[in-house]
């Protein structure tokens, strides 16, 4: 089964529930995602939150990040679209594990549960465009 | 996310439930920290967290090295399988105190 669903989000951490519970309706839909369900909703939430702490460092805004999820012949796209701060993606490394201590996580767990992260900056309406891939 | 606190034996249990994100850290930290800074042994009790992200894993390690820091000591319990999953990822635990 292959699909192709978008939603808006403010950008807040408030949202980070709804865009979870979006996921979950999606990756419920079919076998093999509902199987890493919770994974895949991590992988999700760790980037949405990262656009509320970094793109937008905790401040109150009106700004909406659009999350789309394409699943087509196996290969999952997530895609997070933000008009924060553009990201530099040579700064953005995940964290070093034998450094304890809190924070900086996410990115670990990104990296850990998908296949592919691709950074882009050019989209047209938005400042930043994270795609994690994950094949099936 | 909710919380309660019981005490038995000089020994506060802090049972956490719900979702934990960044949303709701701050509220779980003022429900563990002060029972450290008072120099109490703290069991969290996770068997009813359904989901915890890098933001709730921070709140263990921040809560681990602080007790640590005091001379007292902060041990999990009842691990949900969700939460141990991104304990395990995180590589902690070797480093937290589960049971």
């Amino acid at each position: 089964m292959n699909f192709k669903e978008e939603s808006d989000f403010t950008v807040n951490s408030s949202s980070l529930k709804e865009i979870r519970n979006f996921a979950r309706e999606l990756f419920e839909k079919v076998e093999e995602l509902n199987d890493y369900k919770e994974e895949l909703v991590l992988a999700l939430a760790e980037a949405a939150q990262n656009v509320v702490k970094h793109a937008y460092k905790n401040q109150p805004t009106d700004d909406l990040m659009k999350v789309l999820i394409n699943y087509q012949d196996k290969t999952l796209n997530i895609e997070l679209f933000d008009k924060g701060t553009a990201a530099i993606p040579e700064n953005i490394k995940p964290r070093n594990l034998d450094d304890v201590k809190a924070g900086g996580l996410g990115t670990f767990f990104i990296g850990q549960i998908m296949d592919e992260v691709v950074f882009k900056t050019s989209k047209i309406d938005w400042v930043n465009h994270l795609i994690l891939i994950k094949k099936f | 996310m909710a919380y309660k606190v019981t005490e038995e034996n000089n020994i506060s249990t802090v049972y956490l439930n719900g979702e934990i994100d960044m949303d709701v850290t701050d509220t779980a930290k003022e429900a563990i920290l002060p029972l450290i800074e008072a120099g109490k042994e703290v069991h969290i009790n996770l068997k009813d967290v359904e989901y915890m992200d890098s933001s709730g894993i921070s709140v263990l390690i921040e809560s681990h090295q602080k007790a640590t820091e005091l001379g007292t000591k902060v041990t999990l319990k009842e691990i949900s399988k969700s939460v141990l999953k991104v304990i395990m990822m995180a590589k902690l635990e070797q480093i937290l105190n589960l049971e």
